[in-house]
């Protein structure tokens, strides 16, 4: 890793980087090596030998739809476009000025792949990824005290981290055992087993099968093939689940709840459900492609449902999964909602779909390899730049969607934009986020990760960023602080000027100014004696925009 | 802030008088553009709701549906005679008894949820929770149905105070409510920081708007323009001439301790302030209302003083500036309480037959609706669900009770579900 590195450093020279830039620029070669252990992958390094980092017939299927419709698509990204979107896909925040620099400055024809190579190695991807499956696991709100959240998503962060085959992952999720302090997948069933584990048959399947069988639970569908029995043949799953909570004596001597402990009893009981003419009706564990399991207590049942979802020969599982990452990368999947498969709802590419989930099953459902073949197509990297021709958006991946910024996105963008002098994130930010993500959600009743929750604007979250604390904090330009760090920087560079306006341009937006930006940027440090307050007011402006607050 | 405001001379009114006198004919008064013109046109024909929850799940039996001749269920507290004849409530409530010609009870309400979350979900939106839709909240139909028609209002149509209330659900979140945590604190960062002055406000917005307007020419995208517009109508509310309705420093302190000076109090104070402004929807909650110990004393030495208090005070306020005509209340919680007084001397959750409080806005007072038995334990007349409480609310609102919406997700979702306005009180 360190030698593909080295490939950074070597782009810069000759480039146009002003004399400053130079020394910024090649300190990338040494923050980005240290990250990049490729020995936490737990993948033989045959696997990634014969799995492709790249699928030429991403781009011929999609192209090929573009042709039929007669649409044209738009340019390729430029650099900085490319640099922030993979930033933010990848990490869920965006690059820091070092890291922005860096990358702007090469120019290794490779760059790009390489560039997600090593953010597909960075900390923040398996943080970010850990993050972004609590939510769609267990909601953004409150749980019951049994359901220890920072044990999930750490749980979810070794997996990532590992790069653990996607269907083990699922596996572990259903079937998970045991102290839900030791073993954080345990959470997710805690997490929805009240109700007669309704709410956790309805999120297993929509989840890992992307199937919404959850209207089944009181009449058949109306309109795919869904029958109210299939929803209780899941639901008989989970007829043996049984907790109990484990005390243990605290500092003060007192016995004080620890943990929880999942298992399930073998039972021969089964799910009774009232059908719409009135008759009761029942269900033994039937899998949703009619498959039965024993109903005796020879089996635990959960484990053989486990099993069921991650049989690699699962189409629904690897499909749902490729559609849903489709979807986070593309801002749409070929199924929308990425999670609501079946006939009433059929793909806009159904082959390629098959392709993908089909690949993916035989990468041995390589996460990183599917972040590689999507990021890596041309379909990934078209602008979001709209032209006369292509106005209209059919659906068909021919321009870029802008995407709002999650909450966790924004604020991890926040705090990048604003400490991006220092390096790693602190504990006390981390606190900090809870915090502010509590009172930045705080108007919602909705926690189930639902795109309605992403920043399209309330009046107190606009209040929050105009004025909140965490803004005032940003824009601080005292000792210590990365505005105090740009005024200090600028008075010993050759241009003050520009390397102010550049430095909180690259910090918010992970791009240099335009040449009228820069003017106008100009203008107000020319015209104002103090340069502190100008630079917190165009900060102020950028951090507040629409270009930020937008994944592009 | 404020403060420093006032210090330098200018307050916060005059701070949109400069930005408007300093930056007309540069992007940044673009902000401002449909600001001008007739804020003022604004009159009191709108309609508005205010939701009085108590939140926990108050004890009707104790409160509206008094039943002195039941020896198991009866509890300790008295019924009194109220302005409205044959009516009567407890006798902690002896303001709100002088306003009863004004409200009405409905005794017989069956509102099927005993749990705090799906209650709270029903008697807000009338539909139980369903993992495959969220529904809106009334507060958010108010809003998304009388609010929006409303030209020039630079208030959010939809606040809640104290609690955050239920969200807007499918109709998104445009339409979620304006929370006010605080009603006797100032709302969260409305004002820049004292640094901050109009003159750098300025020029902050006008480096803002040169961003923004970039952006939106090179997309054309609803998205890039929807961040504007959220922006714009945050920069209105801080803006606001209607923002002191937010603010209770200036009401007499006989108004303020008539109203009470407790969230509540201040909350109904807050609430009259806002429909006066044009505000549609303000629901003010009061919590503890969970009296599983101890029902009685809670109720009489807490509970029912402040809720007296600040229910009475707002009715009366109302009637007499003329907006009770025009301002329908509601007064609710998540299900009433049980009829049996368990060992703890508490009631528990019962949502099978309970009471709630209408009037104002087109419906009826001094009235009662339906009844239950001696013992308040079955309803014996006139059995009401929650959506026929949504239809005679939309009714008295003027929204049309065949109302339809559809989900995101292409489902056709009605306003009014298996009710119907109740006659006696909109007929």
């Amino acid at each position: 890793m360190t030698q593909r590195w080295a490939c950074w450093s070597g782009g810069v020279r000759g480039g146009r980087v002003l004399g400053f830039a130079i020394g910024l620029a090649l300190l990338p070669c040494l923050v980005l090596v240290l990250p990049a252990r490729a020995g936490d992958d737990t993948r033989s390094a045959q696997d990634s030998v014969r799995t492709p980092t790249s699928l030429p017939y991403i781009d011929e299927m999609i192209e090929a739809g573009w042709k039929k419709a007669k649409v044209v698509p738009a340019r390729i990204c430029s650099d900085d476009e490319f640099l922030r979107r993979a930033y933010l896909d990848l990490l869920g925040r965006i690059p820091t000025v070092e890291e922005a620099r860096g990358f702007l400055a090469t120019k290794a024809p490779d760059k790009r792949p390489k560039l997600v190579d090593y953010l597909l190695n960075h900390p923040d991807f398996s943080k970010d990824f850990a993050t972004q499956w609590t939510i769609l696991l267990i909601g953004r709100g409150r749980q019951d005290r049994m359901v220890d959240r920072t044990a999930l998503t750490g749980w979810l962060r070794k997996q990532f981290n590992a790069n653990r085959p996607w269907n083990e992952v699922v596996q572990d999720l259903v079937g998970a055992s045991g102290s839900n302090k030791e073993n954080g997948a345990v959470n997710y069933i805690l997490a929805h087993m009240d109700g007669d584990a309704v709410p956790l048959t309805s999120r297993t399947t929509r989840l890992f099968l992307g199937q919404q069988i959850q209207c089944t639970q009181c009449h058949n569908h109306p309109t795919n093939e869904w029958k109210q029995d299939d929803f209780w043949g899941i639901n008989a799953f989970f007829k043996g689940l049984k907790t109990e909570d484990v005390t243990k004596a605290n500092a003060t001597g007192l016995e004080a709840y620890d943990h929880t402990e999942l298992h399930d009893e073998p039972t021969e009981e089964f799910s009774r459900f009232e059908r719409r003419n009135g008759l009761m009706g029942v269900a033994f564990p039937k899998f949703l492609d009619g498959r039965k399991i024993s109903q005796g207590t020879d089996v635990v049942r959960r484990t053989e449902l486990a099993k069921l979802i991650a049989d690699p020969k699962n189409d629904s599982m690897a499909k749902a999964f490729v559609n849903r990452m489709w979807g986070h990368f593309l801002g749409r999947g070929f199924v929308n909602p990425v999670d609501d498969f079946g006939p009433h709802n059929p793909p806009s590419h159904p082959e390629l779909l098959d392709r993908l989930a089909e690949d993916f099953q035989k990468s041995n459902f390589d996460v990183k390899a599917l972040c590689r073949w999507i990021t890596s197509s041309k379909t990934y990297q078209l602008s979001d730049l709209r032209t006369k021709a292509n106005e209209k958006d059919e659906g068909l991946f021919n321009v870029m969607q802008l995407k709002p910024m999650s909450p966790e996105q924004l604020f991890d963008s926040l705090i990048t934009a604003t400490t991006s002098h220092r390096s790693g994130v602190r504990e006390q930010d981390q606190r900090r986020r809870d915090d502010w993500l509590r009172q930045f959600l705080f108007a919602f009743a909705n926690d189930e990760g639902e795109e309605t929750t992403n920043f399209q604007g309330t009046i107190p979250q606009a209040l929050m960023m105009m004025n909140g604390e965490l803004m005032k904090t940003a824009l601080s330009g005292k000792p210590g602080s990365f505005l105090a760090d740009v005024l200090a920087s600028a008075r010993r560079s050759r241009a003050p000027v520009n390397y102010m306006v550049d430095s909180i341009y690259l910090a918010s937006l992970s791009r240099y100014p335009t040449a009228r930006e820069r003017q106008f940027a100009h203008h107000f440090l020319e015209t104002n004696p103090d340069s502190l307050q100008v630079l917190q007011d165009l900060f102020w402006a950028l951090l507040n925009s629409n270009e930020f607050i937008l994944v592009h | 802030m404020w403060e420093n405001a006032l210090a330098s001379g200018m307050t916060r009114r005059h701070w949109l008088g400069h930005l408007a006198a300093t930056t007309l004919g540069i992007p940044a008064i673009q902000f401002f553009s449909s600001l001008e013109a007739n804020a003022a046109a604004l009159k009191k024909t709108n309609r508005s709701c205010i939701v009085l929850w108590m939140g926990g799940g108050p004890s009707h039996l104790d409160i509206w549906d008094l039943k002195p001749d039941s020896e198991k269920n009866g509890g300790p507290f008295k019924p009194i005679d109220t302005s409205a004849s044959g009516v009567k409530i407890s006798e902690h409530m002896p303001l709100t008894a002088k306003q009863m010609n004004h409200l009405s009870i409905i005794r017989s309400l069956d509102s099927k949820e005993g749990n705090h979350d799906r209650g709270r979900y029903v008697m807000h939106t009338g539909y139980p929770p369903n993992p495959t839709v969220v529904h809106a909240g009334f507060g958010s139909v108010c809003a998304l149905e009388l609010g929006e028609k409303l030209e020039n209002f630079d208030l959010p149509h939809c606040i809640s105070i104290n609690s955050p209330g239920v969200g807007a659900g499918f109709l998104g979140m445009s339409y979620a409510p304006f929370v006010v945590q605080n009603p006797n604190a100032p709302i969260a960062n409305l004002q820049p920081p004292g640094d901050v002055n109009w003159q750098r406000m300025q020029r902050r917005l006008k480096m803002l708007t040169t961003v923004e307007d970039q952006f939106i020419a090179q997309r054309k995208v609803q998205s890039a323009s929807d961040h504007k517009a959220i922006y714009a109508k945050t920069l209105r509310m801080m803006n606001s001439k209607y923002q002191d309705a937010f603010n209770l420093k200036g009401e007499p302190d006989t108004v303020r301790d008539a109203y009470g000076r407790g969230s509540f109090g201040s909350g109904c104070l807050m609430a009259r302030r806002l429909v006066e402004q044009g505000v549609t929807y303000v629901e003010v909650s009061l919590d503890g209302w969970d009296t599983h110990t101890n029902n009685f004393d809670a109720l009489s030495r807490r509970l029912l003083p402040e809720l007296d208090k600040g229910m009475s005070s707002l009715v009366a306020d109302l009637a007499s500036r003329g907006l009770l005509e025009t301002t329908s209340i509601v007064w609710m919680g998540e299900f009433g309480r049980t009829p049996r007084i368990n060992q703890n001397a508490g009631r528990d959750h019962w949502p099978r037959s309970w009471s709630v409080v209408m009037g104002g806005g087109g419906i009826k007072g001094g009235q009662i609706v339906g009844a239950t038995d001696k013992d308040g334990v079955d309803v014996v007349d006139r059995p009401v669900g929650v959506m026929d409480l949504i239809a005679t609310l939309s009714k008295g609102m003027g929204i049309n009770v065949a109302t339809q919406y559809t989900t995101p997700r292409g489902r056709p979702m009605k306003l009014v579900d298996g009710g119907a306005p109740i006659k006696e009180l909109v007929g």
